[in-house]
């Protein structure tokens, strides 16, 4: 494990840490809405050294980790079928569906391949037009612009043997779910920079404004995440519940505005379910009605699959910030990266994983920040 | 995925009507789309790709500390699927094993 000290910016990081905890009159409550803000904190123990002036929830922003069981078994389901080639980000390989991952279609004949960018996909549906060459489009507002271009592309190119498994959700509704639910701690969130890119900030300013919280637009690397939490404090301290903008390096007001264009053509909202959270209302994107064609749910009648999430893994607590992974009885024993029971411990973006990477021989090691 | 990784754009080029280019990842090529940047990006320029579409652009040392902080953090996979995908696209039986 790799601790401040030996960072770059240890001495900014110090400064900053001690302008916190001189800000904060009491303990506050904050939530990192993006996973891999979630691995910064974990792995450079941020949340330890802040731990007298504010206490870090983290969040369910992991595309890989609220995938619903009913996706992934759908997802599982093409993958099998014998004139499929199914294509996929790396990350949802290992992701386990109710009986078995992609990975494990793959061992048994089905033909599953990694891609990069959606357009890999499309350009594996043009090698082989004798086959359904299907592509899981997963992630937040962040790979939405990427996979909106890409069935774009299979309209303008004409490639109907292309078709999109769309399990893509957005983080205002998921934030709205979290301040609405009765045991929410939260009182201000670190917003993620990189989502916040594409689509700006002006859908959190009326959530900051009507739940009354502070929302700072956030990177993810350890000078970003402090000065946000900075930000955050100093407007809870003051009384004020705001949109800032730490990340400014990269973030606009309105994002990119030709990415959102694109994503507004090819997407509509709906209701989606996250895995361990249940059903969010509007949460959701969807091919619209003029894309049908390339929406596999449609093409392959997948509506019937369905799926009950198992109890033993305790992910949905993780992922609304309940309970800390160390939490779960089966952390570290019957859930490893290996071996994950929920999606959390699969990806770097997940709580579990980064907990297990970088927490997991503490008790044993007795090492501490 | 949802972080995506800062490279510098070496070459521009136009695939029926749409802006690609080639961007480097500390050594690491691989063809990007461009159209959401096109307006904002020359070569030499450095932008955020997020699963081959660049998203922003960025100056120079932001993300050359970006790019080591990914690779600290083994934060790194989407370069692995580069690696796979170029395999993946040609077919499966291009892989070793």
């Amino acid at each position: 494990m790799k601790y401040l000290s030996e960072y770059h910016d240890a001495a900014i990081a110090r400064r900053l840490v001690d302008e916190i905890a001189s800000a904060s009159s009491r303990r506050h409550v904050l939530m990192e809405v993006c996973g891999g803000q979630t691995h910064t904190i974990v792995r450079q123990g941020l949340d330890e050294l802040l731990r007298d002036a504010v206490e870090m929830i983290h969040g369910p922003g992991c595309p890989v980790c609220v995938t619903p069981l009913e996706q992934m078994d759908r997802a599982l389901h093409l993958a099998a079928r014998p004139d499929v080639i199914f294509t996929s980000f790396g990350d949802m390989l290992r992701v386990p569906g109710s009986t078995t991952d992609l990975f494990g279609v793959r061992a048994r004949g089905g033909e599953v391949r990694v891609v990069y960018s959606p357009l890999d996909a499309l350009e594996i549906a043009r090698l082989h037009p004798d086959r359904e060459v299907v592509f899981f489009a997963v992630g937040f507002e962040t790979t939405a612009p990427a996979n909106a271009m890409a069935v774009l592309q299979a309209r303008a190119r004409r490639v109907p043997n292309f078709s999109m498994l769309v399990s893509h959700v957005t983080v205002p509704p998921a934030m709205v779910a979290i301040l609405e639910a009765p045991d929410s701690r939260v009182e201000g969130f670190l917003a993620a920079g990189h989502v916040c890119t594409v689509m700006g900030w002006t859908e959190y300013e009326p959530l900051a404004a009507r739940y009354r919280v502070p929302i700072v637009v956030t990177g993810f690397e350890p000078i970003d995440i402090l000065e946000g939490v900075l930000m955050a404090v100093r407007q809870l301290e003051q009384g004020r519940h705001e949109v800032e903008n730490e990340y400014v390096r990269s973030v606009r007001r309105d994002g990119n505005r030709a990415a959102r264009a694109a994503v507004a053509r090819v997407f509509t909202l709906v209701d989606r379910n996250w895995r361990g959270i249940g059903p969010i209302p509007n949460s959701g994107l969807a091919l619209r009605q003029e894309f049908a064609a390339f929406d596999a749910e449609r093409k392959f009648r997948l509506s019937d699959i369905r799926a009950d999430e198992p109890n033993v893994c305790r992910a949905g607590e993780v992922l609304r910030g309940q309970l800390k992974p160390p939490q779960c009885p089966a952390f570290g024993r019957e859930c490893i990266p290996e071996h994950p029971l929920g999606a959390p411990m699969v990806s770097y973006e997940g709580a579990c994983a980064a907990y297990h990477n970088y927490r997991r021989h503490r008790a044993a090691s007795g090492r501490h920040v | 995925m949802c972080l995506g990784i800062p490279g510098k754009i070496v070459e521009t080029h136009d695939h029926d009507g749409l802006a690609m280019g080639t961007v480097d990842f500390g050594g690491v090529r691989r063809e990007v789309c461009l159209a959401y940047v096109a307006d904002d990006v020359a070569i030499g320029d450095y932008a955020i790709v997020h699963v081959g579409f660049a998203i922003s652009k960025v100056d120079e040392a932001a993300a050359r500390r970006a790019l080591q902080l990914l690779e600290e953090m083994s934060q790194l996979d989407e370069l692995d699927w580069i690696a796979e995908a170029e395999r993946n696209v040609r077919g499966p039986e291009q892989e070793v094993g």
